[in-house]
């Protein structure tokens, strides 16, 4: 194929104009919203400033202004999520803004409004250390990789989803490390999920997010999309090729289409050592249930173990740790319960098999060993409470913790409809969100599901809600896991982790919730 | 994650259609499995449409009957497929497939709305990062979208929307045999071609046409599908 010449710069700045107390350089690399240049601090630092404001910078200009002659609408947006993240995050690999300025030059009206990002400077980017590799596997490729999943655990534990990682956007620092970098298309989660505009990168898109339904806050994206493009990457350094095979962007996604539908087997490549053919055939799980059961520290820590290198230090610290100790002692103290609520649902699950070999089921008494029978909670749902609950391993989400969540959402009323809210049934499920926890054959094919949400379908949905949540909890905040698990059920599994606990808002009705859980907790399980 | 569209003749809304992902097949003849077409000239099994990518092709299973896949809005575009001919291409987004019965000419539509378009990003190599809604141009649904786009990419971003009619007087200069049927098939093809999730106060209230119109216009407007300077199509038609 012949090179047609480099790829014109999104944005042109001449070299020498200035930006605030910057003047720009070399150019340094483009994108498709984005072009970045090199730049030199020719102002004093100023009060405020951080210590270490350096000479050289990376300028990221994003052509937001309001004259430029291609208006173009959808980049406020895209430079609107890597500013919000900038400045509500900064870990140690995630590249890091020092400052934003916007141009204000009324004479040139193709910068004139542009956002610029004033970045720490890189040395490249990873997609140029592939290319100018010898064919194979990318020098040094495990400890990268290593340093990529702790960026995008970093990520992932304060509650964003990249949306759009891939060699172009790790970024080479002069240490030798790694940064992620580039989050325009990154989300800040709500709840489990959140919403990316419609790009992708189509070699580094999981399989659900290829032709998926659009809403009008853009496509919903959640972190286990980038697991997916985590192992696509992993592939591609650890021996030169993307996983999935074929010589064209169209024929690769006939691979991945015909890899989602269960036609085709993961062939990946033979030279991929044992533990790294592991990991990445988990990161390349088709679906993204299968996906989200390897996220998290526990990938990091295989991937660390795999590349050899030493863990990364604990994620992140919380809040300053006025008591250690004591703080140590709840969490182990939070610990030891559910592992005895545990071994208690382990029981009656023996004990159930037992009723299905004939014994008669009182639905009265049904798993009364976990859930109170003499507290109001109608014997018409004990069953699938008690059912829902023991569908999820974790240990947290026990039939208590379901029955206090539907007592507070509606006092166990089947029929409740609150079109004001959006909320319906038994669980006050909104049907965007109820969507997505509905098993396969509930779930429409196009559209949400429609009210009225029946018991049958309400409760077995809250209890794969918090299965799914629980996990994403740092095993560090103190205090009742179950109560935790209930306030990231009714704000965020993010807010809960950032707030460090239960959100002061949420107080009044976890405190509720947690009376009832007393209540109805047996008092040998509790 | 379909990428072809059957819809049977005489089919008024997204229940009758086959959505075909890409790998699957359906059986056309005139009797079932698949789609029947129940008129004695037909062959009993009398073809199959496959799904491949983003296309489609179509297996003349008769023994002695050509037929034809027009595009309708291709000005007398069309292919003929012989007898016996397996699994041939068909590189239209609409398609009529026409197949002679007896002295009549019975047929049904086909859809394939994930075709590719050259992004304005992706005229050159690299991986870049692409807009998912790839739409052709010269296209009527974009003549739709663009009249709906207008007020507010010209004016006022909070314009009331045109009436389907409004589109019509708008569009007709340069499509004369618009009509209401023509603008609101467009509307909903468009839906299912932006992979438009219906947003929940549709499903639950009356007000199908108008809550979709609002969703496409915002989701264009939102990621530039059309532009202020594109405006122009609406009064020159789709240049060629």
């Amino acid at each position: 194929m012949s090179e047609e010449g480099p790829r014109p710069f999104t944005v042109q700045v001449s070299r020498g104009y200035r930006v605030g107390r910057w003047e720009v350089r070399e150019p340094l690399a483009t994108g498709a919203f984005g072009s970045v240049y090199e730049a030199r601090r020719v102002g004093p630092p100023e009060p405020g400033d951080p210590d270490d404001l350096p000479e050289r910078a990376a300028l990221k200009f994003l052509p937001t202004g309001t004259r430029t002659p291609r208006q173009l609408r959808h980049l406020k947006d895209l430079a609107h999520r890597e500013l919000t993240l900038h400045r509500k995050l900064s870990r140690p690999r995630l590249i890091r803004m020092y400052e934003a300025v916007t141009v204000d030059d009324p004479g040139n009206p193709a910068l004139d409004g542009a956002t610029v990002l004033v970045l720490e400077r890189a040395e490249g980017s990873l997609d140029q250390l592939v290319e100018r590799s010898a064919p194979g596997p990318v020098p040094g490729a495990p400890a990268l990789l290593a340093q990529i999943c702790e960026g995008l655990t970093q990520l992932h534990h304060a509650g964003w989803v990249h949306g759009d990682l891939k060699p172009a956007n790790v970024l080479l620092m002069p240490d030798g490390g790694v940064r992620l970098g580039d989050f325009n298309l990154a989300a800040e989660m709500e709840g489990t999920h959140a919403y990316s505009p419609a790009f992708s990168t189509p070699d580094y898109t999981p399989p659900e997010l290829l032709w998926s339904e659009v809403g009008e806050r853009g496509q919903l994206i959640r972190p286990t999309a980038d697991i997916w493009a985590f192992g696509t990457v992993a592939h591609l350094l650890l021996t030169g090729a993307l996983p999935l095979p074929g010589a064209s962007r169209a024929a690769r996604r006939e691979t991945l289409l015909r890899y989602a539908r269960g036609d085709e087997e993961l062939r990946l490549s033979p030279e991929l050592p044992d533990a790294w053919r592991e990991i990445i055939a988990d990161c390349l799980s088709r679906t993204h249930e299968e996906r989200a059961e390897h996220s998290g520290t526990a990938l990091l820590r295989r991937v660390e173990a795999a590349a050899g290198t030493e863990p990364a230090p604990k994620l992140p610290r919380l809040r300053p740790r006025r008591k250690p100790g004591k703080i140590l002692s709840t969490a182990l103290a939070a610990v030891v319960v559910a592992s005895i609520g545990y071994g208690v649902s382990t029981l009656t699950d023996t004990g159930s098999g037992d009723a299905g070999k004939g014994k008669r089921v009182d639905p009265a008494s049904y798993g009364a060993s976990e859930l109170r029978t003499d507290k109001g909670i109608p014997v018409e749902y004990r069953k699938l409470i008690v059912d829902s609950a023991h569908d999820c391993s974790e240990s947290a989400v026990t039939p208590a913790l379901i029955a206090a969540l539907l007592k507070v959402e509606s006092n166990f009323d089947p029929n409740l409809s609150d079109p004001a809210k959006d909320e319906y049934g038994i669980a006050r499920w909104t049907p965007r969100v109820l969507r997505y926890y509905l098993p396969d054959a509930q779930r429409p094919k196009t559209g949400n599901p429609r009210p009225p949400f029946p018991p049958d379908v309400s409760i077995p949905a809250v209890g794969r809600y918090l299965c799914a949540i629980a996990p994403q909890l740092w095993t560090t905040l103190p205090g009742d896991r179950r109560v935790l698990v209930a306030a990231a059920y009714l704000t965020s599994f993010a807010k809960v982790n950032n707030a460090g606990g239960v959100p002061p808002k949420q107080r009044p009705i976890t405190d509720r919730l947690a009376r009832y859980l007393k209540e109805y907790t047996p008092a040998a399980s509790s | 994650m379909f990428s072809v569209i059957v819809v049977p003749a005489d089919c008024r809304g997204p229940d009758g259609q086959f959505r075909l992902e890409p790998g699957q097949s359906l059986r056309f003849g005139r009797q079932g499995p698949g789609l029947a077409i129940a008129h004695p000239g037909v062959s009993r099994s009398a073809g199959q449409i496959t799904a491949t990518a983003t296309f489609w092709t179509l297996t003349n299973l008769s023994r002695h009957q050509t037929y034809v896949v027009e595009n309708p809005e291709g000005a007398g575009e069309h292919i003929k497929i012989a007898p016996g001919r397996v699994d041939a291409p068909v590189p239209f987004e609409f398609s009529r497939l026409v197949i002679p019965a007896g002295d009549e000419l019975l047929g049904f539509d086909v859809w394939a709305p994930r075709h590719d378009y050259l992004d304005d990003h992706e005229a050159d190599t690299g991986e870049p990062t692409a807009l998912s809604f790839p739409l052709d141009r010269s296209k009527r649904y974009f003549l739709v979208l663009a009249a709906l786009c207008e007020p507010r990419l010209r004016g006022e971003p909070h314009a009331p929307l045109p009436t389907v009619e409004q589109v019509i007087d708008r569009l007709r200069p340069i499509w004369p045999a618009i009509s209401r049927t023509s603008v609101q098939w467009n509307i909903d093809y468009l839906a299912v071609k932006l992979r438009l999730k219906p947003p929940p106060e549709v499903a639950l209230s009356g007000g199908r046409l108008n809550g979709k119109k609002e969703s496409l216009v915002s989701l264009a407007l939102r990621f530039d599908l059309v532009r202020e300077d594109e405006l122009d199509i609406i009064d020159k038609g789709p240049q060629p």
